[in-house]
């Protein structure tokens, strides 16, 4: 098991997808970044939300399906390893690329851009799991559903643009229709990034946000968890 | 000792049936084939064994073991090859083997099968830049090293040119020389000829012989010839010839069947009676003879 995590941690290093899920953030953040105000609460959580996404929606689900489509899965449960493991070590990767990318981006915002830093870290925490968990959870569904490693990345961009208009990640909220910008609060990218933004501003996120997330995760998980094939 | 036993085993998937009643077993430090055309329940078959796949009736022992049951056990002692599996283009040669030695109780060496394989040069290379061949050892490389009594091997030289094919053939001996029972999975005629101590053919979904290869083809074959003189007397004691089965003639046109050396035999009783022959041919049976004649269809 360890050994599986050390190679897999190796072949994550050597793919060009792991690279832009840190660096494709941090690039909005530091051109956007170059213009806001000190104590901005909005750009970071922004950027925050987008690396999440990136990572549950595209890299996770795009290397589970490949690994399927491969025959990974299926080699693996010829040996005495279990094929879940493989997954148990997917799933803990990508959470800790998850968490560098967005280290990553609080150490750059908070020293170079001088963005505003959260106070309350328990209900930072708290929401960058929900909504993290609520991630994953749709691209474990996504790599449950996709036949092959090209369609679980189609899907995931398919998903990926459309989530992160609804969240308001693409343009101002103020600027988005009311309905859509509502509707779009209880998107889980919405609601993740809604509230991040709480947290960001020094509230305590809103429990029926908190909710909403946690509820995707597991009714998501568990659709997740139905319709995967190991071939 | 049977290390593989295998007895009235089927399967269907929604109303197609897979198998249909497949029995056989493999004997200890032999190389045993499963030969039949594609879709006949070949890989269904090896699949149920390696408990891959749960069958719907029929019992398997490996080693004295159930594959579904005790799916951990078997698992260490088998080796599979699979059709059609690949492994992520970004690992390297040595890492794939170190990753999966790990997964065994009593793994072989690693650095002995990166030897053994011929890719001791190809050690920090990554998957995707293996040449077909290459790839196909790492397989053959994995699946030995965990130290197995059985070697599963399917359909391992599909896609390889008849060199790599050849000494493939040489590797596959040299894993049973090793101690390693096989258990080849093959659609090639000669490649079954060339490595199998017995063969089990199957066709739709059945096992419809098993045997040697020698004992399939059978060991009969004929000789046809015309005679010159057009004088038919020459022929006479022919069937008197301990290694001759039949003679038939028509007019000159004569057919010889026989077994064994019996081609010397008959072309040194007509040199003796001084009948001079034209158009003498020899034809050998094959195991795709013995196919036809099995299932009454042609293999391909």
């Amino acid at each position: 098991m360890m050994k599986l995590a050390v190679v897999e941690a190796k072949l994550l290093t050597r793919e060009p997808g792991a690279l832009f899920s840190l660096l494709i953030p941090l690039f909005i953040l530091v051109v956007f970044g170059s213009s806001i105000e000190p104590g901005d609460t909005v750009l970071l959580p922004m950027a925050l939300a987008i690396a999440v996404g990136m990572v549950g929606l595209y890299l996770l689900p795009t290397t589970l399906a490949t690994y399927r489509e491969r025959g990974i899965l299926r080699r693996l449960s010829a040996t005495p390893v279990r094929p879940g493991n493989m997954l148990v070590v997917q799933v803990l990767l990508q959470l800790v690329l998850a968490v560098t990318a967005c280290g990553l981006l609080l150490a750059v915002a908070g020293t170079v851009l001088g963005a505003h830093l959260p106070t309350g870290v328990p209900s930072a925490v708290l929401v960058f799991l929900l909504g993290t968990a609520s991630m994953f959870a749709i691209g474990l569904l996504i790599a449950a559903l996709a036949p092959n490693g090209r369609a679980a990345n189609g899907i995931g961009v398919l998903l990926y643009f459309p989530m992160a208009y609804l969240a308001g990640l693409m343009q101002p909220k103020d600027q988005m229709p009311a309905m859509v910008a509502r509707i779009g609060e209880y998107t889980p990218l919405g609601a993740f990034g809604q509230s991040m933004r709480e947290v960001w501003a020094g509230a305590a996120p809103s429990p029926l946000l908190l909710g909403v997330l946690a509820g995707y995760a597991l009714v998501v998980s568990i659709a997740a968890a139905t319709f995967f094939r190991w071939e | 000792m049977a290390v593989i036993e295998v007895t009235d085993l089927r399967k269907s998937y929604a109303d197609l049936t897979v198998l249909d009643g497949v029995s056989f077993s493999v004997e200890e430090g032999e190389i045993f084939g499963i030969l039949g055309p594609n879709g006949t329940g070949k890989t269904t078959t090896v699949e149920c064994v390696e408990g891959l796949r749960r069958p719907d009736g029929g019992s398997i022992r490996v080693l004295g073991l159930d594959p579904v049951k005790d799916a951990r056990k078997v698992h260490e002692l088998i080796g599979v090859q699979l059709q059609q599996t690949q492994l992520p283009e970004n690992i390297k040669v040595w890492e794939a083997l170190d990753l999966y030695a790990s997964f065994y109780a009593n793994p072989r060496d690693w650095r002995e099968l990166l030897e053994e394989w011929g890719l001791a040069g190809k050690r920090d290379a990554r998957f995707g830049k293996l040449s077909g061949g290459q790839q196909q050892r790492l397989f053959i490389a994995l699946a030995l090293v965990g130290n197995p009594r059985v070697a599963f091997l399917d359909e391992l030289t599909t896609g390889l040119d008849p060199q790599a094919r050849r000494t493939t053939w040489e590797l596959v001996k040299r894993v049973r020389a090793s101690g390693v029972t096989v258990v080849l999975v093959s659609h090639f005629m000669d490649e079954v000829e060339e490595l199998c101590d017995r063969v089990a053919v199957f066709n739709r979904g059945r096992v419809v012989a098993v045997d040697t290869p020698a004992g399939l083809v059978g060991g009969e074959h004929r000789m046809r010839f015309t005679l010159m003189a057009g004088d038919t007397s020459g022929t006479a004691g022919l069937e008197n010839l301990p290694e001759v089965i039949d003679v038939s003639r028509e007019g000159t046109r004569v057919v010889v069947t026989g077994r064994g050396d019996f081609a010397t035999a008959v072309t040194a009783h007509l040199a003796r009676h001084h009948v001079l022959v034209s158009d003498l041919r020899i034809d050998k049976r094959t195991l795709d003879d013995a196919f036809a004649a099995l299932t009454g269809r042609s293999f391909e």
